[in-house]
């Protein structure tokens, strides 16, 4: 049985993994391509500007992210979080750019104050210094960790815990903030060491964040390799296949080196830690602001996208466009095609990668995880580029590129990965009495497992399943290449019209990819209320 | 530089050619095609032209039973870089039917042998291509086309304003930089590589380079003119963001006049302005113009890849595209205002009669003749120099 339930996930994700990554491995060995990428006029320039985007927007959302879970003061934010997270990283930097955008609402908004007529030549987007960019990048991952943070703080083993110890230090004359940096940071920190390294990476590796909203001229490193990749010269793209493995040796190192700085930090933080009790004013009143922003900013944005998407000429400074038209959206009803399959594709993986995650985790030891888990992580920290790129290789060799079977296993893949980390910790938490006191009531395990533990378990099954599915629908570079231009899924159509400019198509196709991951995500909010609770 | 006249007396031979190569077996081409799938592979950033192209795809399955699917790209390169992997991994049944192309991606294409064909010039309705007037239709960026794609429309750099801003549009590199003076921050162009770009460093390249026959020759061994670098070392810190950021693409730029926030756009179709002001983008009064003394033309075609599956399907649909019908649609400036292929003069009357559309506000009030692409070998040339110069923010 433990052989069995292994199974599905070691065909579906480890074997493709592995295989993908050897395919890679050419391009890690090809030194004249490796040479050529140094000698890139823009390498340099782009390799700054990746760590500087990565760096500090990972600096800036962990401290938005911890500032505040202090100031929910014990409320759970997760559900709230929950919403954020269905919002695609692309959706929003599009919702941005239109706020921000020399035309966008704000210039408009001061061009009325100010009696402009042409638009002001601010460097608002493509700013070279990427602050745009680390804007929405914030923007993005701060709901993700406040999330991650409320997950943890609200596990039942960690609950109890938590509640127990900040009891013993408040009697210690410890305020609320001393000890939520001396009891919880300490414990929080460690075990969201994984949302954390998913956030670098993605900082470090964003393309279509970086496409839509950052600098050009260098651009970041993804988005250099990317236009490599893409590049018809078979010696460009060979550089490109040598880029996507720097762009992976750089978030290893980067995330050894913060490892490593958290080591080296042990003794400053030992003395931080050992230090008499605070017993702290109140919470300072800006923090308290900071979580209704970010739903400012998201509800502007979205607001902005659905005017957009139904506006026809619109000129500088008109508050409100000329032509209110129903065009793009019926662009998008003309050819569902992208639409459902996208569907059909997220439906299909996020059901697939829960079966066979909750499969492994049933019928195999925990240590079997061992194994699985440091797979999963390497999935959300690899470039997307890199695996992408193993992917397409294998596909191609197997002869399956364009097939329905290939562009399923790569969207496979990373719902598999984010389904396994999300469950994997709720699901071996489950007290293990329950069983016991079910099979001493002589319950079998199927109706024990129908009737009790999946039930019990349902909210975190329901959530993993949620955000497999958001994590599904996003997908554009391995799709892009697994499709081989026989299916067209949302982002795909999102891309490709956006290479048009028509903005109104550009938000709306933003805001149908934002709407798929946002319907599951409340379809499973609304089913994972227990059910004895009052409505 | 070559003119229309002096490419007559060497076409004129080449006319009788098609004649003899078309092929006597059309109809057993079209019986093959019957019931066949054609992937048609074309950039799709445009919704009238992915309109157009939907329009032909229903005719073809009418007239000939052919299902035509439109697969969007953003880049022509995806297409030639997924057809060499295909081929190289040995798959027959390749993944594109019918590509959208020119330039570079042709050049590339052709030389690494991907292409099917000859096929181009056997097709019946070659007969009726302008070969002789517009010699771009069998010079692909000064490489030869060789039968291996069928031509599908022209381009010329065009440029357009706002004649209610713009009164005196610059008819030259040399007064769009003073131009650029007097309204700085308000001219730009697409950074590189991307096609507009590209396109625009040509422009200056032809209009700074001592020697103008020179560049229709391969680059070996040749260098950057100082001219060229010197004009775009003048025009640069008079552009959009003092030339240290640069729009994504053309469309982006057709956004940003439409705004306001630019000046001047650029397009290689002639008729888009008109076609910008017909779908209420830009205003009526909407002006466009060639440089006095040209703009870099060219024509784009269709394809076939070497290991198409359904490539009798594929001559069919590409044999239709050059049908006098489907040409005389894709000139409309309401459809999408592409320039013909064909040489309309010696159509038989009724069908003339398609194609004359009377000037709409935003066609080219002052035009200039066509310059030829210089050969595609410059290309990476320029590109590699631009980095090094202006890439660094």
């Amino acid at each position: 049985m433990r052989v069995l339930a292994a199974l599905p996930l070691v065909l579906v994700f480890l074997l493709p993994l592995a295989a993908s990554l050897l395919f890679v491995l050419p391009d890690a060995v090809n030194a004249g391509a490796l040479r050529e990428l140094v000698a890139h006029p823009q390498f340099s320039g782009a390799l700054r500007l990746s760590l500087f985007t990565g760096l500090a927007s990972t600096a800036l959302s962990l401290l938005a992210a911890l500032a505040i879970t202090f100031a929910a003061g014990g409320r759970n934010l997760a559900g709230r979080a929950g919403v954020f997270l269905a919002v695609p990283h692309l959706s929003l930097a599009i919702g941005l750019a239109f706020l921000i955008m020399p035309t966008g609402v704000v210039a408009r908004l001061f061009a009325l104050l100010a009696g402009w007529n042409a638009p002001p030549q601010w460097v608002t987007t493509q700013d070279p210094w990427g602050f745009s960019l680390i804007v929405a990048l914030v923007l993005k991952e701060t709901p993700f960790l406040v999330w991650a943070f409320a997950s943890l703080l609200n596990r039942d083993d960690l609950r109890r815990q938590f509640e127990g110890q900040q009891a013993v230090a408040r009697s210690l004359g410890h305020g609320p903030a001393s000890t939520f940096l001396r009891i919880l940071l300490p414990q929080l920190l460690p075990r969201a060491a994984g949302p954390l390294i998913a956030v670098l990476a993605y900082g470090l590796t964003v393309v279509d964040m970086a496409l839509v909203i950052g600098p050009t001229q260098p651009p970041v490193l993804a988005q250099l390799v990317w236009t490599d990749i893409n590049d018809a010269d078979p010696a460009v793209s060979a550089r490109g296949g040598a880029g996507v493995v720097v762009l992976g040796l750089v978030v290893a190192l980067v995330v050894a080196a913060s490892a490593l700085a958290a080591v080296m930090f042990k003794k400053v933080r030992q003395r931080f830690y050992g230090a008499a009790p605070r017993p702290g004013r109140g919470m300072p009143r800006g923090l308290a602001a900071l979580w209704p922003a970010f739903l400012a900013i998201y509800a502007a944005a979205v607001l902005i996208m659905i005017v957009q998407s139904l506006s026809g000429h619109w000129p500088f400074p008109q508050r409100l466009p000329d032509v209110v038209t129903w065009k793009a959206w019926s662009h998008l009803a003309a050819d569902p095609a992208p639409l459902l399959t996208s569907l059909a594709l997220a439906l299909a993986s996020a059901a697939a990668a829960l079966a066979a995650c909750v499969a492994w985790l049933e019928w195999t030891p925990a240590r079997a995880d061992r194994v699985l888990a440091p797979a999963a992580v390497l999935v959300l920290c690899l470039p997307a580029l890199l695996l992408a790129l193993g992917e397409y290789r294998l596909f191609l060799a197997l002869g399956v590129t364009g097939s329905a079977a290939a562009l399923f296993l790569a969207h496979l893949l990373p719902v598999t990965a984010y389904v396994f980390l999300l469950l994997a910790g709720p699901y071996r938490a489950f007290d293990p009495r329950w069983q016991a006191t079910a099979h001493g009531l002589r319950a079998r395990r199927l109706p024990f497992l129908l009737r009790i533990k999946w039930p019990m378990l349902k909210a975190p099954l329901l959530s993993a399943a949620a955000i497999g599915f958001a994590v599904s629908v996003v997908q554009f570079v391995p799709a892009q290449l697994a499709a081989a231009g026989r299916f067209a899924t949302l982002p795909m159509e999102a891309v490709t019209l956006s290479s048009g400019g028509n903005r109104a198509l550009i938000a709306t196709y933003g805001l149908a990819l934002m709407a798929l991951p946002l319907a599951g995500f409340l379809l499973a909010s609304r089913l994972s209320r227990p059910r004895w609770s009052t409505p | 530089m070559l003119n229309r006249r002096t490419f007559l007396a060497t076409s004129a031979a080449s006319l009788i050619l098609p004649v003899a190569a078309r092929a006597a077996d059309w109809p057993a081409i079209e019986a093959e095609a019957r019931g066949q799938t054609v992937y048609f592979n074309a950039w799709a950033g445009s919704d009238t032209i992915n309109a157009y192209i939907a329009w032909a795809a229903g005719e073809a399955k009418a007239r000939h039973g052919i299902t035509v699917e439109h697969v969007k790209i953003t880049d022509t390169a995806e297409v030639v870089k997924r057809v060499r992997d295909e081929v190289a991994a040995g798959k027959q049944d390749g993944s594109v039917d019918l590509v959208w192309i020119n330039g570079e991606n042709f050049r590339t294409m052709k030389t690494e042998k991907l292409l099917f064909g000859p096929f181009s010039e056997s097709l019946p309705n070659y007969a009726l291509v302008d070969v002789a007037g517009k010699p771009t239709t069998r010079q692909d960026f000064a490489e030869s086309v060789d039968g291996l794609e069928a031509p599908w429309g022209m381009a010329q750099l065009t440029f357009f304003a706002d004649g209610a801003k713009v009164a005196q549009p610059p008819r030259s590199m040399a007064d769009l930089i003073v131009f650029a003076k007097e309204h700085p921050g308000r001219v730009t162009y697409p950074a590189p590589p991307d096609f507009h770009g590209t396109t625009f460093l040509k422009q200056v390249l032809l209009e700074t380079a001592p020697d103008v026959a020179q560049l229709a020759k391969a680059a070996d061994g040749m260098a950057i003119t100082p001219a060229w670098q010197a004009m775009l070392d003048d025009l640069h810190p008079h552009l959009w963001r003092e030339g240290k950021q640069f729009p994504k693409s053309q469309a982006d730029i057709t956004n940003m006049v439409a705004d306001g926030e630019l000046l001047i756009g650029l397009t290689f179709n002639p008729n888009e302005p008109a076609n910008l002001v017909a779908a209420g983008t830009m205003p009526a009064t909407t002006i466009a113009w060639q440089h006095a003394k040209g703009t870099i033309g060219n024509t784009h075609f269709v394809a076939i890849p070497v290991n198409a599956k359904a490539r009798a399907a594929a001559q069919v649909f590409a044999n239709f595209l050059l049908s006098p019908e489907a040409q005389a649609r894709k000139n409309d400036i309401k459809v999408w205002g592409d320039p013909t292929v064909l040489a309309v003069e010696k159509l038989p009357a009724e069908l003339q009669a398609a194609f004359t559309g009377s000037a709409a506000p935003g066609s080219v009030s002052l035009p200039g003749p066509t310059l030829l692409e210089p050969h595609a070998s410059w290309v990476p040339l320029l590109e590699k120099d631009w980095l090094s110069r202006y890439g660094k923010g």
